[in-house]
């Protein structure tokens, strides 16, 4: 008979399975709340407890374990009045708030924020949860559910920088920048094309991701300001009427770093590389004519001239993206260690690097135009080694001749890299 | 097996009719809750169970079809919901009335009760806006599919004749593995609704944790109905438990596809694979109608999966006759098919729902 049992016991197992997988996606549900921006900081000084264990004497041990308690009673202090003083300043995921000198839109944020929901047929709020966070992260840290999987991470806009932009170097995007990513999406990389949506509909999107950027890089500059002991947390001690002036003078210094991030995307606008209008070349539908042919000559001098533009760095010689080398990373992964000890995770997403662009492929991440691909030379990927060669390729029409020979890389096969001709590299 | 021997031993086809109505009527209900799923439009109607003021019958079909796509989806989902709350009704009634065996009279209504849970779970989800309850809604959506696909097995004309069972010494193992795989089966399209409907708050550890899981599972799932087939062929069992046995091994070799479609229509290709055109050149178009179309049939595979396997697992147990260890006998096949299928059929349905009832407890003590 006991081959007749077996299969009652296999169904209790099946079901203790299935509940344990209940267990494992039940865990959270949705706390609409930002995270702290924790990266690079250890909210629990493991390493004292390291230090405590590699102590000589006792005495030095149990030192460093009082030290350690004490560290982590004033950063759940700090912690506590980083997240008030964000709250009063910005509001919540579910309730977005922004003072109006920031100039932003509080109906489109309000679009964007909260849960997925319509009040009204094909009015529909909470389109940053419903595009945008799975990936981004709630808060706008780059470090949603599904971000571990992918290379690249979704952008952090915490430090207020992003790759693709029309605008001069070290300057923030315009709204014209945002919308052409999130409308076309980035080929080859997990941020798709929202080509159908409304235009309304992007409008709050691009607000809200503003506001994330403004309200992560205030918070960025609060943390900082802290560490550097330049702001002091409140004093509890302290009689009610100390507090209130110190609550103020932090509210205060929060609102004027708020305003000053706004400010950027503001004058942002005013710095659009206008592309070089003088000297334009004919581009590849001219393909064959002398014209054409010499400007390509000219762009694949410039390509390899280590003294100016000297893309084979990273590119290479072949432009595909195996100049070699050292290992690059961007920013947002720059400061990682490189191994992260398991016991000490300082950071959400493990170091990851960067790949130069095999330009041999033609698909430009920034836009495929002429005029897209002067601006990634002009004022160069942000955030990214990619450099802003504006300032080095000044004569007219060099920009110009490396976007030809660019754009004439698909075309011309991997083993025809040719040798740079003299009588074209002293040409002007 | 003559025609007039079948009529003898069946009261009325027409409980089998209506189960059978039902489920075809149910699996294009999985696939267009999908839709609403890959679509986010859960929450394009905000009230229920009215849509925008209207009773749900009488919203104007004009505003419906020629409307918002999520509100065409979401009240499209309703309306298919109704009726199939309105044939399981029929079903339970032609059940209570049709059918001789008492425990099979009792599973239309358990169905009907089902579907009620079901719809109000739905109702919940919309009234609350809670993700939670849409996981369980997707989850048990696909359970209800398999109870009425386990109800149109119980009640044909062929299940409730006196032909005996099939018996060979691998029949025992045919009935393990499938009943296994069914539950392997239920697991993994659970956890697949608990990827979908992530929180948004999860830690990035989390959720690759959770699409591990998924994929790890998926190999053990395939691994089963590999060994199920293997077992089917050596225990030369008769084509009602071999076709759907190889039914299921064909589901289980094209979802994995749909799986790495799904991925790749949400999050690109994998980076190894930038070196290639194809690749560097893909570009996500969020909520196309290829991409939901793709992702929206693995979700429903998956129901289809479960349900065979259930198919495979009832059949097994009501045509196959495992040697009995003590006297090398057999059993009486149609005496054992009738009462052991019936009792298994029940441990089925708990096993299968109890787990969802049992999270949904924690969620709410939470």
């Amino acid at each position: 008979m006991s081959n007749l049992h077996a299969p009652r016991n296999l169904f209790r197992a099946l079901a203790f399975l299935a509940c344990g997988a209940a267990l494992v996606g039940c865990g959270q549900s949705d706390a609409a709340r930002f995270r702290l921006n924790m990266d690079g900081r250890d909210p629990t000084f493991a390493s004292y407890e390291v230090q405590a264990d590699e102590a000589k004497t006792s005495e030095e041990s149990k030192q460093f374990r009082e030290d350690r308690k004490v560290a982590i009673a004033n950063e759940k202090v700090r912690q506590q009045l980083v997240v008030d003083l964000l709250t009063a300043g910005f509001g919540t995921p579910d309730e977005p708030f922004a003072p109006s000198d920031l100039g932003l839109d509080i109906a489109r944020l309000r679009r964007a924020a909260g849960p997925v929901a319509s009040y009204q047929s094909g009015q529909q709020h909470g389109l940053y949860r419903k595009h945008c966070a799975h990936c981004h992260g709630i808060s706008g840290d780059g470090a949603g559910p599904t971000a571990l999987f992918l290379n690249p991470y979704p952008r952090d806009y915490r430090p207020g920088v992003f790759k693709f932009t029309s605008t001069g170097p070290g300057m923030k995007p315009t709204r014209a920048d945002l919308e052409r990513t999130i409308r076309e999406g980035l080929a080859g990389t997990a941020m798709p094309s929202f080509a159908t949506l409304p235009q309304f509909e992007v409008d709050a999107l691009i607000e809200y991701v503003i506001y994330l950027s403004i309200r992560g890089e205030t918070e960025t500059l609060l943390n900082a300001a802290f560490e550097g002991e330049e702001l002091e947390p409140i004093d509890l001690k302290a009689d009610a009427a100390k507090q209130q002036e110190q609550a103020t003078a932090l509210a205060e210094r929060l609102k004027s770093e708020a305003a000053d991030r706004a400010s950027l995307w503001t004058a942002a606008v005013d710095t659009i590389v206008v592309p070089n209008q003088e000297a334009i070349p004919p581009f590849l539908p001219a393909e064959g004519t002398a014209e054409w042919q010499a400007s390509v000559e000219r762009g694949r001098v410039l390509f390899r001239d280590s003294k100016t533009a000297n893309c084979i760095k990273c590119h290479g010689l072949t432009a595909l993206g195996d100049g070699g080398g050292e290992e690059l990373f961007d920013d947002w992964n720059k400061a990682k260690p490189a191994n992260t000890k398991p016991e000490i995770a300082l950071w959400e997403l493990p170091k990851q690097e960067l790949r130069p662009r095999n330009l041999r492929l033609g698909i430009y991440r920034g836009g495929r135009r002429p005029a897209d691909l002067y601006r990634r030379i002009h004022v160069g990927i942000k955030g990214t080694p990619m450099p802003a060669a504006g300032n080095v390729l000044t004569q007219p029409g060099q920009i110009w001749d490396i976007v030809n020979y660019v754009l004439s890389l698909p075309y011309e096969a991997s083993g025809e890299a040719k040798p740079t001709q003299p009588s074209v590299a002293q040409a002007p | 097996m003559t025609p007039a021997s079948l009529d003898n031993a069946v009261a009325s086809r027409w409980p089998h009719r209506l189960a059978l109505a039902t489920a075809c009527a149910t699996f294009p209900l999985v696939w267009v809750g999908g839709l609403v799923t890959t679509q986010d439009a859960g929450m394009a109607v905000p009230d229920w169970p009215n849509t925008y003021g209207y009773n749900l019958f009488l919203y104007p079909w004009q505003t419906w079809f020629y409307g918002p796509f999520d509100v065409f989806i979401e009240h499209g989902h309703r309306l298919l919901g109704a009726a199939v709350g309105i044939l399981t009704i029929a079903m339970a009634v032609g059940l209570w009335r049709g059918d001789r065996r008492q425990s099979v009279r009792w599973l239309g209504w358990v169905a009907l009760a089902a579907v009620i849970v079901q719809g109000s779970l739905g109702g919940a989800r919309v009234l609350l806006n809670e993700r939670t309850l849409a996981m369980i809604h997707g989850s048990f959506g696909p359970a209800f599919f398999c109870l009425i696909a386990g109800l149109v097995i119980v009640t044909a004309p062929r299940w409730q004749s006196s032909e005996p069972a099939t018996t060979s010494a691998a029949t025992g193992r045919v009935q393990r593995l499938a009943v296994l795989t069914s539950l392997l089966a239920y697991a993994q399209l659970f956890v697949g609704a608990n990827l979908r409907h992530l929180s948004l708050s999860a830690a990035p550890s989390a959720g690759r944790a959770l699409a591990w899981f998924h994929i790890g599972l998926a190999a053990v799932l395939v691994w089963h109905a590999v060994l199920l087939v293997v077992a089917v062929g050596k225990a030369g069992v008769p084509g009602l438990v071999r076709r759907p046995a190889w039914l299921l091994m064909v589901l289980l070799a094209v979802q994995p596809v749909l799986g790495v479609m799904t991925w790749v229509f949400n999050y690109g290709w994998p980076i190894w694979t930038e070196r290639f055109g194809w690749s560097a050149a893909h570009t996500i178009h969020a909520q196309g109608l290829y991409e939901s179309f793709v992702i929206t049939a693995h979700q429903a595979t998956g129901s289809l999966i479960v349900a065979t396997a259930l198919v495979v697992s009832l059949r097994a147990w009501r045509w196959l006759a495992p040697v009995t260890r003590s006297s090398g006998a057999v059993h009486h096949g149609a005496l054992r098919g009738a009462k052991a299928a019936e009792r298994d059929a029940r441990e089925l349905l708990v096993a299968v729902t109890w787990p969802l009832a049992a999270s949904s407890a924690m969620e709410v003590a939470r």
